[in-house]
């Protein structure tokens, strides 16, 4: 997901089992990213209502680590968590947190693969540049197909260490800002292991509005 | 008939040998099954609990990979550690592994809630090592799943997955750990290992007992028979029903089983004995018939014919009791037993004779006459003198004997932990030992509780029960969610606020508390004890006892418990199914035997054509019982998968000893009227063959002693104790009985079995007075 200046959004998550059964989350996002490369993020679940109102508080720091707070309005306590792994699941769904953010370039070693610029299709390997990177990230190996009129991504895939693919995440829709730039707004991630599939889809996007920084407080988290 | 055998000898000879090689060629392609739970009909309530069980969390059973180092917690240890987990988390079929390197603790520190893994990093100093001890001491919740108290030894838990079969992975485990280059310093433990060693120890027994049981009646049969004619045609009958019945194995599509390893057991104790009565009897009636094959075999056939015949149906008809049994392979068992003595039974009809007449020698015949049996002449006078003179007071021994032995009968446990198969000085029993003692045990009970899980009252009922058990003896670790709950509220809350280490009242806050932990651990975390749906929890109960007595325990407490949870309760895993396993044991078991007293009785009532010969009969097979059982009770031997089996042995044993003193009384009391005469001629003549074979089953017996199996070895012994008790039971107590009460059933007007034979056989045998007493043993 590339984000932009600032974002508001309603959040769709929808993770299906093996078996078929299905749990929804609904959430509310509101991000701002600022000059020095941080992005503050405000997280409220919506629904279901035994978690409604629950928050997440996350400043993401370019240069040291991360920040979360999570508000459990239930116990009325506010709590702050430590950093998690990029490779950890994003809101127990089968995206990473590394899906949902954007990752520093530095951090990966790329190159086209065969067939890449033909069919109007880039197709791009990333290589984290060291085991540390590999365990923070949680894959070995990724590929991803974009689009070469636009540079839109299309899908890409995951590989563990052994070299075997163990996730795929399947870009279905994407919107584009007032600044021209892109937004996925729809994606699925099948988790090729265990069977699960999670999709999040975004509505009532608004992107480059402006948000207060207020919002991004702990007061602004506990309301 | 015998006109028919001398005729076709040679074909006979032949079809018995082909027919017998064609099923012995099918053997090695049996396949074994270890799996007791495959012993057990899938209908059983505690299979279909665990089934419903593992639909939902994955199998059940645990694979435990064990480090020790008596230098204790080292950065060398742990990084041999953590290669062999990165190498085992590589294998196909493991579907989760816990390690130091992955279990996580929950913890608040600095105002912060971490899920943290309990080893972060390899210590690269001492400093470092001192400060990662402490650590993994303080954090004896997530610690005591991977570390010893004392940090010398350390685990890998592994759950298998059904992609692979359990055989393959175990192979992807050793290779794992030879590669480590620390081989020594691994063990394993859990169930799937207790299988792959007793795959490994049946065909390991089979290979070395079978062989060596054999090996050893030969011998004794050599002594006692005088020649190798005569001890090769038992012998062969034994061979050929034996591998004819375990050939019927692969051809039903059966698989060999622990208890399978009965069939030959059962078939050594009881197939040679027709063809050493026909055997033994044969020279002499050889050489009363100067060689004549023809007319020697038909007085053989006529003198013991009926009485085999009768013997063998009894036999099969006990066996058969079986059938009836809960456990799967006992009812095959009983089958493949049954079938066997059927073809011991038409093969000492057909082919012994045939094979007789083909060696028939008259020089080695009266060879053989003067070297036959173990015991002298003078022994058997002298039992017979005993007998006659004091029946009460062999009764009355016999009696106390019994009421002994029934009182230890009410002292008889009975044993389903598979771990007990193994001696003391097992690598299985002492990794065992290390994972009862310091990691919970790897045997486990599991209840999976349907309902809303995070309603704080089903919680709170969860966690009621998870605390019941953990006070339980026996109960080494009890894993569920509420335990995971109570750990979240130490990371939220301090030690004086009201919610710390508790669960909380409300659904939301409860809810609330997994997405707190979901934001910072992971929820495949929590996989085997909460469903992702959140309406299913696991209650994994470790048992450092598993003992049948402890898993009823807990199984009651569960039930009491379940009372309170506000959700439907279901109660499976292995321990489980053991449990049920032992009940069906005993519950099959007592059924089989009076399946099989009930037709011992009306097959000897019929035989004897008299209700008191059928009871009479009886007394020696239950008497026999009863010692069995008493011993038991008295020598801490429990009832186990084989040793529950053994009263099949005796069955077999105890009829046929039974019919054939009771039948040569009957010819003898034809020929003199005089019962105490006729006693001690019945005794000197077939008390020697019964005496022959009691012995020669017994010394076949005794190479169980090397079986790799504790159970298959007390059986060796038992069987000891069991025959000897029939063969006290025929040569004394039934003579004894007879004399005393005299019953008419023995007596038999007319007998058409009665031979010329036996007007030579004082001669043959012993001399008598006019008065009964011996006067000396034949010259």
């Amino acid at each position: 997901m590339t984000l932009l200046g600032s974002f508001k959004a309603t959040l769709n998550l929808t993770i299906t089992e093996k078996n078929g059964s299905v749990r929804s989350r609904v959430i509310s996002m509101a991000s701002k990213s600022y000059p020095d490369g941080t992005e503050k993020r405000l997280i409220k679940f919506l629904e279901p209502a035994d978690v409604r109102g629950t928050g997440m508080l996350i400043t993401d720091y370019k240069t040291s680590s991360d920040e979360m707070w999570i508000y459990l309005p239930a116990l009325k306590k506010t709590r702050r968590i430590a950093a998690t792994e990029q490779g950890r699941n994003f809101m127990n769904s089968e995206f990473s947190n590394y899906d949902m953010s954007s990752p520093a370039l530095s951090d990966f070693k790329s190159r086209h693969l065969e067939g890449s610029g033909q069919n109007n299709q880039w197709i791009i390997e990333s290589i984290p540049v060291n085991p540390d990177k590999i365990s923070e990230y949680g894959f070995s190996r990724k590929v991803s197909y974009f689009t070469i009129d636009g540079y839109r991504v299309k899908k890409m895939e995951f590989f563990d260490r052994n070299g075997n693919m163990f996730k795929t995440i399947e870009v279905m829709d994407l919107k584009q800002g007032d600044n021209g730039k892109y937004i996925i707004s729809e994606m699925k991630s099948s988790n090729l292991l265990n069977g699960r599939s999670s999709v999040i889809k975004f509505t009532n996007i608004s992107m480059n509005t402006p948000v207060e920084d207020s919002l991004f407080s702990l007061q602004s988290l506990e309301q | 008939m015998s006109r028919l055998i001398i005729k076709y000898r040679w074909l006979i000879i032949s079809m018995c040998f082909t027919g017998g090689l064609f099923f012995i060629l099918l053997i090695p392609s049996a396949r074994t099954d270890p799996d007791m739970r495959n012993y057990i009909p899938g209908n059983m309530p505690s299979v279909m609990s665990t089934d419903s069980i593992e639909e939902v969390f994955g199998f059940q059973d645990m694979m435990l990979v064990l480090y020790s180092d008596s230098s204790g917690l080292t950065s060398e240890g742990l990084e041999i550690l953590r290669k062999t987990e990165a190498g085992l988390k590589e294998l196909n079929g493991i579907s989760s592994v816990i390690s130091p390197f992955n279990i996580r603790t929950i913890k608040s520190e600095d105002g912060m809630m971490a899920a943290e893994r309990l080893v972060e990093e390899i210590p690269a100093n001492d400093a470092e090592t001192d400060d990662l001890k402490k650590k993994i001491l303080e954090n004896s919740y997530a610690a005591s799943a991977v570390f010893s108290p004392d940090l010398k030894t350390s685990v890998i838990t592994l759950t298998l997955s059904e992609k692979t079969t359990e055989n393959k992975i175990l192979e992807g485990i050793d290779s794992v750990i030879a590669a480590s280059g620390n081989e020594h310093k691994f063990s394993i433990g859990g169930l799937p290992a207790v299988r792959r060693y007793i795959m490994k120890d049946v065909r390991k027994d089979a290979f070395i007992i079978v062989p060596a049981a054999l090996f050893i009646m030969l011998m004794v049969l050599r002594i006692s028979l005088g020649s190798w004619k005569n001890v090769l045609t038992p012998f062969t009958v034994v061979a050929l029903a034996t591998g004819i019945s375990i050939g019927l194995i692969p051809l039903l599509g059966w698989k060999i089983s622990i208890i399978s390893l009965l069939i030959p057991v059962i078939l050594i104790a009881v197939a040679n004995n027709y063809g050493i009565y026909l055997a033994s009897l044969y020279d002499r009636i050889n050489r009363k018939n100067n060689g004549s094959a023809q007319s020697t075999i038909a007085e053989l056939l006529k003198l013991l014919k009926t009485p085999i015949l009768y013997s063998g149906l009894t036999t099969i008809a006990g066996l058969l009791g079986l059938v009836i049994h809960s456990i799967i392979p006992a009812r095959q068992v009983g089958i493949l037993a049954s079938t066997g003595v059927a073809i011991a039974l038409l093969l000492s009809l057909f082919m012994v004779p045939a094979m007789l007449s083909v060696s028939n020698s008259r020089d080695n015949a009266t060879k053989i006459t003067k070297t036959a049996g173990i015991f002298p002449e003078s022994f058997w006078v002298r039992i017979s003198d005993i007998i006659t003179t004091h029946p009460g007071k062999i009764l009355i021994a016999t009696g106390a004997i019994i009421l002994i032995f029934m009182a230890g009968i009410l002292r008889i446990r009975t044993d389903t932990n598979q771990e007990h198969f193994f001696p003391e000085n097992h690598p299985l029993r002492k990794a065992s030992e290390i994972i009862n003692t310091n990691f919970g045990g790897s045997q486990t009970i599991s209840v999976m509780i349907t309902g809303d899980i995070k309603d704080p009252q089903v919680m709170k009922g969860i966690d009621r029960l998870t605390t019941r058990i953990e006070a339980e003896k026996g109960a080494g670790k009890v894993f569920s969610i509420s335990a995971a709950v109570r750990e979240m509220t130490k990371a939220v809350y301090t030690r004086e606020e009201d919610g710390y280490n508790s669960i909380p009242d409300s659904r939301e806050a409860i809810a609330q508390l997994f997405e707190l932990y979901y934001m910072s651990g992971d929820s495949e975390d929590f996989k085997q004890l909460l469903n992702p749906e959140n309406d299913k929890a696991n209650i994994l109960i470790r048992l450092s006892v598993p003992e049948h007595e402890v898993i009823e325990r807990i199984k009651g407490i569960i039930k009491e418990s379940a009372k309170d949870i506000p959700a439907r309760v279901t109660t499976g895993g292995y321990a489980v199914i053991m449990s049920d396993f032992t009940g069906s044991l005993v519950k099959g078991q007592v059924f089989s035997l009076v399946f099989a007293l009930v037709a011992v009785f009306l097959l000897l009532s019929l035989v004897f054509r008299s209700f008191k010969g059928g009871l009479t009969g009886s007394v020696p097979l239950a008497a026999s019982i009863i010692i069995l059982f008493g011993f038991m009770g008295f020598t801490g031997i429990a009832i186990d998968p084989a040793t529950a089996l053994l009263s099949s042995v005796m069955i077999g044993v105890g009829v046929d000893f039974t019919i054939q003193y009771i039948w040569r009384l009957r010819i003898e009391l034809a020929e003199e009227n005089n019962i105490k005469s006729a006693t001690r001629a019945a005794l000197t003549s077939i008390g020697q063959s019964i005496m022959t074979n009691a012995l020669t089953v017994m010394a076949g017996f005794s190479a169980l002693i090397f079986s790799g199996f504790t159970s298959i070895r007390f059986f060796g012994y038992l069987v000891v104790i069991s025959i000897a008790s029939c063969l006290a039971g025929a040569l004394l107590t039934i003579p004894a009985l007879i004399l005393k009460f005299n019953p008419s059933f023995v007596r038999v007007k007319d007998y058409n079995q009665k031979t010329d034979i036996y007007e030579n056989k004082v001669s043959d045998s012993a001399t008598f007075s006019a008065d009964g007493k011996s006067i000396g043993p034949a010259a």
